[in-house]
């Protein structure tokens, strides 16, 4: 009973493990290749040579899936671990130096919080214009205040712990303790919402690229997809409904991949269930 | 007799508590309240007293993890408050403290050696390994256990190791809080020998902390007992024992058993 | 209450080996041991409050009834009126959200069937009878508003509630500062004769069970290792472990120093408590005792009745044995 697995965690896996491996496959091979128009074969139904049929202009839609899958992923990790890495040292400085610093770093972090990262992409695009980069700069910086406060309360907790006492004793200094014994220590929970806010920056990436502040033609993208299928919804929903489940699959994969995680690391949940 | 090691003068620490209402001034807790002791090298010295009495603050002012609000802690005769920030690193070395969580004060995720070795790498001292061998063995345990996790050892084996690393750096002073009251009777036994060889062995100066009088009577040449802050009662472990001045003193006497 | 070869097992680890206690009503029985000993459990098998994981074999009767074995049902209606049991973490047992006077109540309207004016009646005569100041008040506090010896009083009143035969004390004080855990003795001891209740006192600490039992039960290994009048095996204890306790407990005889001007140490047991799925085949304490010999790590040892009702569980004292016992 103990050794097994939450269901949660392995559906999680599952989806994320077809996700990666359908965009790690595009990388070395497409059915077709996805931007190769061909105005006669425009609209054609799924078949044995397009799988699931061609777009408006004929281009082959599991081809572009599976190269958006790549592109979703890239911008999603990109921004995560950017993101990440500038949240968690706000909230581990914030965390050891405390006092009016904590305050500070916190109080910031709050107004980032109510900063919507749409209007955000929206503004950096209007002065930059639209392109790739400002999604990653958009999405990373949204993901700043929710890791500074995750890392920040819990090393909170890891700052009372006796074992630090003991490293000052030994002599250690904030910052040295944060590398030894902080950070190893405030991993697991951080990976936790890492893995979540995969799924969110899955989501905000596809929004951003239905809106064509994302990725630009004629790299595709399950969001841009989408814009362009809507004004052909009754005509051929499937170039809807495709993009669609691929977004939901990815973000439903890594949101169930983080809850499962954090089942597994949350010590409370533990010893409830040993 | 030269000057003495360590040495409390009118200690003082204050607490604000969070506010209870609006418009008047948040009420102040004072958990240590104008004490003083001083301890010569060698010598043990208890603090007795229940909790919220203050002995656990005090501790971590003469660790120097907290300042006092008004008093000194002098160490060698120094200032711990008034040291430089590398100073006071370097003084770290000759004053170390064992906590009472076994389960606690190991970095669960750090391999046994590495916890030991600490004390020196933070400290700037050189030749680790031997070191830290040498201090497993102190304690009555094997080389090969520095290669260990936490996790692998019982609690009094843990405390073995939580005084390894205190004594890595052969420190004159040994704060120990609470060190015994969180193990079994055999095994808090087998530690206190264990303590009272190290400083036989080593010249250690202890301050040795409890709330069990019968623990700290064994182990200390002198005995400070708090109560609510305040150091009520001081003197020879024999002579507290046998003629206790003061009622709460002689209250702890027989909760501990020495007296019935 | 009596418990006759009582054995708990968690697949392949012996928590408690055939152990035989019984308990007249007022009398006082200490249970002694270190962690993992098989204390706690058998506490738990006085309330019927065993894990639904453990094997359970023997029998456990209540006023003559067998209730081993018996489903939960059962048990419930015996628990608070007949067994009622005290915890070591007062905060932990208390609803945080509830006035304690609620929580006292609680059991007085549901199980008696009082009405509310009536329960209250009750709650407060309960409240002075374990010495809570001022009790008025004290109904209308809450957990956190109260000290933790006043909410171990309490916890004492509510276990008090419906009059129970039995009161199993599990580590009531070790939560508690030296002076109030005094206080709490007295009082289980006091409620103990007038109620002619009897109290199941279980602890590591030898000097509460002295003050608080007449008799006492040395556990080691899930094993009864020692038993009788409790001033009796505390004065002269034979089995080896419970010796080895003794020496450990400082104490003022291992005080001072010794002629070569170090200090005193103390008696010591080698090694730790082995953990549960570990334990020697035959006797527990073998493996750690000083004075072991052939037949202890394959034989169990029967029980040596001692005299003065004092008895204790070692090869060393058994008759079959007797001249090594002698050496």
């Amino acid at each position: 009973m103990s050794g097994r697995l939450p269901v949660n965690l392995i559906i999680g896996a599952v989806l994320v493990a077809l996700v990666v491996g359908v965009a790690a496959l595009s990388l070395v091979w497409t059915p077709h290749d996805h931007a190769a128009m061909t105005i006669r074969n425009r609209f054609q139904p799924a078949d044995a040579t397009f799988w699931l049929g061609t777009d408006q202009l004929g281009r082959d839609i599991v081809s572009q899936l599976m190269v958006a899958a790549r592109n979703s992923m890239t911008v999603a990790l990109v921004a995560v671990l950017i993101g990440g890495s500038i949240g968690v040292m706000f909230g581990l400085l914030a965390s050891a130096l405390g006092g009016w610093v904590e305050d500070l770093i916190m109080r910031v972090a709050d107004i980032g919080f109510a900063f919507p990262a749409l209007l955000f992409a929206i503004m950096l695009s209007a002065v930059f214009g639209p392109s790739l980069t400002i999604a990653v700069a958009a999405i990373a910086f949204i993901n700043i205040p929710v890791f500074a406060r995750v890392s920040r309360a819990s090393a909170n907790q890891i700052w009372t712990r006796d074992f630090v006492a003991a490293a000052r004793a030994a002599g250690h200094g904030r910052f040295a303790i944060s590398r030894d014994h902080i950070l190893p220590n405030i991993a697991a929970p951080v990976i936790v919402q890492g893995t979540i806010e995969f799924a969110v920056a899955i989501l905000a990436e596809a929004a951003l690229s239905y809106l064509g502040l994302g990725a630009q033609p004629p790299s595709p993208s399950w969001g841009r997809m989408l814009s362009e299928a809507q004004t052909l919804m009754f005509m051929a929903p499937h170039l809807a409904i495709y993009p669609g489940m691929c977004i939901v699959i990815a973000v439903l994969g890594f949101s169930l991949l983080g809850d499962g995680l954090r089942d597994i690391t949350d010590p409370r949940l533990k010893r409830r269930r040993a | 007799m030269s000057a003495p090691l360590l040495q409390l003068e009118g200690v003082t620490r204050r607490y604000r508590m969070p506010r209870t209402a609006l418009f008047r001034p948040p009420p102040v807790l004072t958990a240590v309240d104008n004490v003083s002791l001083s301890l010569n090298a060698g010598q043990t010295l208890g603090i007795v007293g229940e909790s919220g009495s203050g002995k656990s603050t005090l501790a971590r002012m003469i660790m120097a993890f907290e300042a006092p609000d008004e008093g000194a802690v002098l160490f060698q005769g120094a200032d711990l408050n008034r040291l430089s920030g590398a100073d006071l690193r370097l003084a770290r070395r000759r004053f170390q403290m064992v906590f009472q969580d076994p389960f606690g004060s190991l970095d669960p995720r750090r391999r046994v050696g590495w916890s030991i070795a600490e004390p020196l790498r933070a400290t700037g001292a050189e030749d680790s390994a031997a070191r830290v061998t040498q201090a497993l063995d102190q304690v009555g345990l094997r080389a090969g256990d520095a290669e260990k996790y936490p996790h692998e050892f019982s609690g009094g084996q843990r405390q073995r190791i939580a005084i390894a690393r205190a004594i890595v750096t052969r420190p004159a002073l040994l704060v120990a809080d609470e060190a015994v009251s969180a193990l079994d009777v055999s095994v808090q036994a087998q530690i206190l020998n264990l303590l009272m060889d190290l400083q036989e062995e080593m010249g250690l100066a202890m301050i040795f902390i409890s709330h069990d009088l019968a623990v700290v009577a064994c182990i200390c040449d002198r005995i400070l007992v708090m109560r609510n802050g305040k150091s009520i009662e001081t003197g020879d472990t024999g002579a507290l024992i046998a003629n206790p001045r003061h009622d709460y003193t002689r209250s702890l006497l027989v909760a501990s058993g020495l007296e019935t | 209450m009596a418990l006759t070869q009582v054995s708990v097992a968690f697949s392949g680890a012996v928590a408690l080996r055939e152990a035989s206690v019984s308990i007249a009503p007022g009398a006082r029985l200490g249970i002694v041991g270190e962690s993992g000993c098989g204390k706690s459990m058998l506490g738990l098998c006085l309330m019927g409050m065993v894990p639904d994981a453990a094997q359970v074999t023997g029998s456990i009767r209540l006023n003559g009834q067998e209730l081993a074995g018996a489903p939960e049902r059962v048990w419930r209606r015996h628990r608070a009126r007949d067994v009622a049991m005290i915890f070591q973490e007062p905060m932990a047992a208390l609803n945080p959200l509830k006035r304690v006077g609620e929580t006292v109540m609680e059991p007085l309207m549901i199980h008696e069937g009082l009405s509310r004016p009536a329960a209250r009646a009750r709650a407060l005569a309960l409240f002075e009878e374990v010495g809570l100041p001022d009790p008025a008040a004290s109904l209308r506090q809450y957990p956190h508003e109260i000290s933790g010896g006043q909410r171990q009083r309490v916890l004492i009143a509510l276990a008090l509630a419906c009059d129970p035969g039995l009161l199993v004390a599990d580590e009531p004080t070790t939560a508690l500062d030296a002076n109030v855990a005094l206080r709490i003795i007295e009082l289980l001891v006091r409620l103990s004769k007038s109620r002619n209740m009897a109290l199941v006192f279980i602890s590591h600490d030898l000097a509460a069970v002295s003050r608080a039992t007449e008799q006492m039960l040395v556990m080691y290994g899930g094993d009864i290792v020692e038993r009788g009048p409790t001033a009796q095996v505390l004065a002269a204890p034979r089995h080896p472990y419970t010796q080895g306790l003794l020496g450990a407990r400082p104490g003022l005889e291992n005080r001072g120093r010794t002629p070569d001007g170090r200090r005193k140490r103390l008696v010591t047991i080698p090694g730790t408590v082995p953990p549960l799925f570990d334990l020697p085949q035959g006797c527990r304490f073998s493996g750690r005792c000083g004075q072991e010999f052939a037949p202890c790590a394959r034989h169990r040892p029967q029980p040596t009745a001692l005299g003065g009702g004092q008895e204790a569980a070692c090869h060393l004292l058994s008759p079959l044995h007797a001249g090594r016992g002698a050496a």
